[in-house]
């Protein structure tokens, strides 16, 4: 009886999927295959990462404070489930902890971080993916990315940024609650579709962040934005990212995402 | 041959200044804590709870193969106990010897289990003093000094901890904070200590702990087998006047994972007490069974809630309620525990407000710790905060703590 119920859901879900899918693309089309490329550009790129991530946090009076971590990334599928591993170096206060997501297209992320003064394995409440990634203008949604299926797009136009053809698409969510803007514009590079500059616009309208890839080299073959800022227009605040020492397609392990080496990073692969 | 090893030498020597500044390093902090009690004590001479200086030293160095020696001690100046001292905090070699086998060997702070605060089969040793008086929150953890190993055979991995030294846990005894004494059945007079008496170390009184574990999807399940000692002094010799540590063996399991959008889990143990396995020893703390429910959520961005419900149970009630005598305090058979954690992160995560709440509706006991940390630069951290305790009876975990509520400040550059 129970080995019946499954497949009804399923056809009944791929055909809702079909329904669904008829109308939109015939209204906009290509603009959610374009959204769905860059964020494989942006999110996907390679079967995996390694990079050393440097972070400037700068407020509005030029105080200045500095993070400094190794992250992997790992793709258990294209466009699917991915596992992540965040080894802090900076500031004093956090070094050698350790953050492991597994993250899910379709639900809240498994997130775990180890304190190595507690040797604690905390587990971290996720529903929130708004929040600050590490005290810095991007949220945990900036730095792995957010479904293309949680917004609907619309081109608006297409523009030259600094040389380079782009295409303007606004993105509004399906549901407001969980964001903390109303709408979102990027600029899209219509050959590499690496994404080149957001406008995130809070709930009443105005601009609150603006997101710039600064500079972009061709890694392995894959488009990389090496350096990249987020300026929260509101407070002044910004962040400075640089990534050096990026390599792709390293064949790093699936069980390296484990308790084993949340607790006991592997060296050889995080220097 | 002898060319050969030369060479070797020669290659090992121009590697050897770049390797050695890359595996090795150093770090840690300098801190200055004060901290004063906000009541007035008649059983404590001094109103200062926290007055020290400390720097704290991380050596590490990685080796070959996976190998890693850490050594991290504390130097400590103390204004309340007016004395220097040198804590060795950590002071351990890891090594993995097999794809499958990882090994830790010496002193080490161990811990597992998912309570927060709230210990059921993490039967480590800790340092409650250390919390109630205001320290850093990894002051609560004890180091051990211990062998541990961690199989990863597959999907279900192991650890398991030999002790070979006793170490117990800190809890209040006469130093900074007041106690209730068993055999005056009343709180201790100023300068009274209570004397403790630890197990010898012999091989047999060596401690073990297993923990087996693994995932089910985004579930993490864990069972949990321990022999030793209680790492408190539970136990009481009315002959010596002494408290001890009675033998416990302690058996139990955990479950955490998603649950309504925040982070669900639940703990439960039993614990043996081998002394006094029918309950009849009045002076040795009965065998129980106990539970933790606990969930986490982010209710709005930074802003996270941690509710905990924890229970024992005591076995052999009516054998232990036979066995008192008049006049002796008397346990409950249940003992529930409440507790609350409360964070909020402001200031771009500079600004850490939080708040710790426990209350025991059947010890009728309660304790508050209000805390604000202000990340003033990457280096420069200050925190202050309160420890607030409750309670009808001098009897209770934190009613014999009731007249020693504090407040501390601590300032830390860290390196």
């Amino acid at each position: 009886m129970t080995g019946l119920k499954a497949p009804a859901p399923l056809a009944l879900a791929s055909l809702l999927l079909l329904l669904a899918a008829r109308p939109a693309a015939a209204q906009a089309p290509g603009v959610e295959e374009l959204m769905r490329r860059a964020h494989l550009v942006q999110f996907y790129a390679g079967d995996d990462l390694r990079a050393k991530v440097s972070m400037r946090l700068i407020s509005r009076d030029g105080q200045e404070r500095i993070r400094e971590l190794t992250m992997l990334r790992k793709d258990l599928a294209e466009g699917g489930e991915q596992r992540y591993f965040i080894f802090f170096e900076k500031p004093a206060d956090v070094r050698d902890m350790t953050f492991m997501v597994w993250k899910y297209p379709q639900r809240d992320d498994d997130r775990w971080l180890f304190i190595p003064a507690l040797k604690l394995v905390k587990r971290i409440a996720a529903n929130d993916k708004r929040s600050s990634f590490v005290g810095s203008d991007f949220s945990y949604e900036d730095v792995s990315g957010r479904e293309v299926e949680e917004d609907t797009h619309a081109v608006l136009r297409e523009e030259r940024l600094d040389g380079k053809e782009t295409v303007v698409v606004k993105s509004v969510p399906r549901d407001e609650r969980g964001t903390d803007f109303g709408y979102k514009l990027s600029w899209i590079d219509r050959t590499s579709f690496v994404v080149w500059k957001e406008e995130y616009y809070d709930k009443r309208g105005d601009l609150s962040r603006v997101f710039t890839a600064d500079e972009v080299k061709a890694i392995q073959g894959f488009p990389t934005a090496v350096k990249r800022t987020m300026r929260n227009v509101q407070t002044g605040h910004r962040t400075e990212v640089t990534f050096e020492q990026v390599q792709y397609n390293l064949g790093l392990a699936r069980d390296l995402f484990s308790e084993r080496y949340l607790r006991n990073p592997p060296r050889d692969v995080v220097r | 041959m002898r060319g050969r090893r030369t060479s070797a030498l020669l290659i090992a020597l121009s590697l050897g200044p770049t390797a050695a500044s890359a595996d090795l390093s150093l770090h840690g902090f300098v801190e200055a804590a004060g901290g004063v009690r906000i009541v007035d004590n008649p059983t404590q001479a001094r109103d200062a709870t926290l007055g020290e200086g400390r720097l704290q030293l991380e050596l590490s160095y990685e080796g070959p193969a996976r190998s890693r020696l850490l050594i991290k001690t504390d130097f400590i100046g103390d204004g309340v106990e007016e004395e220097g001292e040198i804590d060795l905090r950590e002071a351990y070699l890891d090594l993995s010897p097999l794809e499958v086998l990882d090994l830790r060997v010496g002193r080490q702070i161990l811990t597992w289990g998912i309570g927060d605060l709230v210990f059921i089969n993490d039967l480590f040793p800790k340092d409650f003093i250390s919390f109630y008086v205001g320290r850093s929150q990894e002051y609560l953890k004890a180091p051990s000094d211990a062998i541990k190993a961690s199989l990863f055979p597959g999907p279900v991995s192991l650890d398991l901890v030999a002790i070979p030294l006793f170490t117990p846990s800190e809890v209040p005894r006469g130093d900074r904070l007041s106690f209730f004494d068993p055999f005056a059945r009343s709180l201790a007079a100023p300068g009274q200590r209570l004397a403790i008496r630890e197990p010898a170390t012999t091989l047999g009184n060596t401690q073990l702990a297993a923990r087996l574990y693994r995932t089910f999807g985004s579930y993490e399940a864990a069972l949990y087998a321990f022999r030793g000692f209680f790492p408190e002094p539970v136990g009481m010799d009315p002959s010596r006047r002494e408290l001890f540590f009675p033998k416990l063996s302690a058996y139990g399991s955990s479950l955490r994972g998603p649950l309504l959008g925040g982070i669900g889990g639940l703990e439960f143990g039993l614990s043996d007490s081998r002394q006094d396995r029918s309950g009849t020893d009045a002076n040795i703390e009965n065998s129980a069974l106990k539970y933790l429910l606990s969930y986490e959520r982010e209710l709005w961005a930074d802003f996270t809630v941690r509710a905990q419900y924890s229970m024992e149970q005591m076995l052999d009630f009516r054998a232990y309620r036979a066995s008192l005598s008049p006049g002796d305090p008397r346990k409950k058979e249940f003992r529930h525990l409440l507790f609350l954690r409360l964070t909020h992160l402001a200031r771009y995560q500079t600004v850490e407000l939080s708040l710790v709440g426990f209350y025991s509706p059947s010890d009728e006991d309660a304790y508050l710790g209000p805390q604000v940390a202000y990340k003033v630069t990457d280096r420069w951290t200050v925190t202050a905060g309160a420890n607030i305790f409750l309670g009808r009876k001098d009897s209770t975990p934190f009613g014999q703590l009731d007249a020693n509520d504090n407040v501390y400040v601590r300032l830390r550059y860290s390196f």
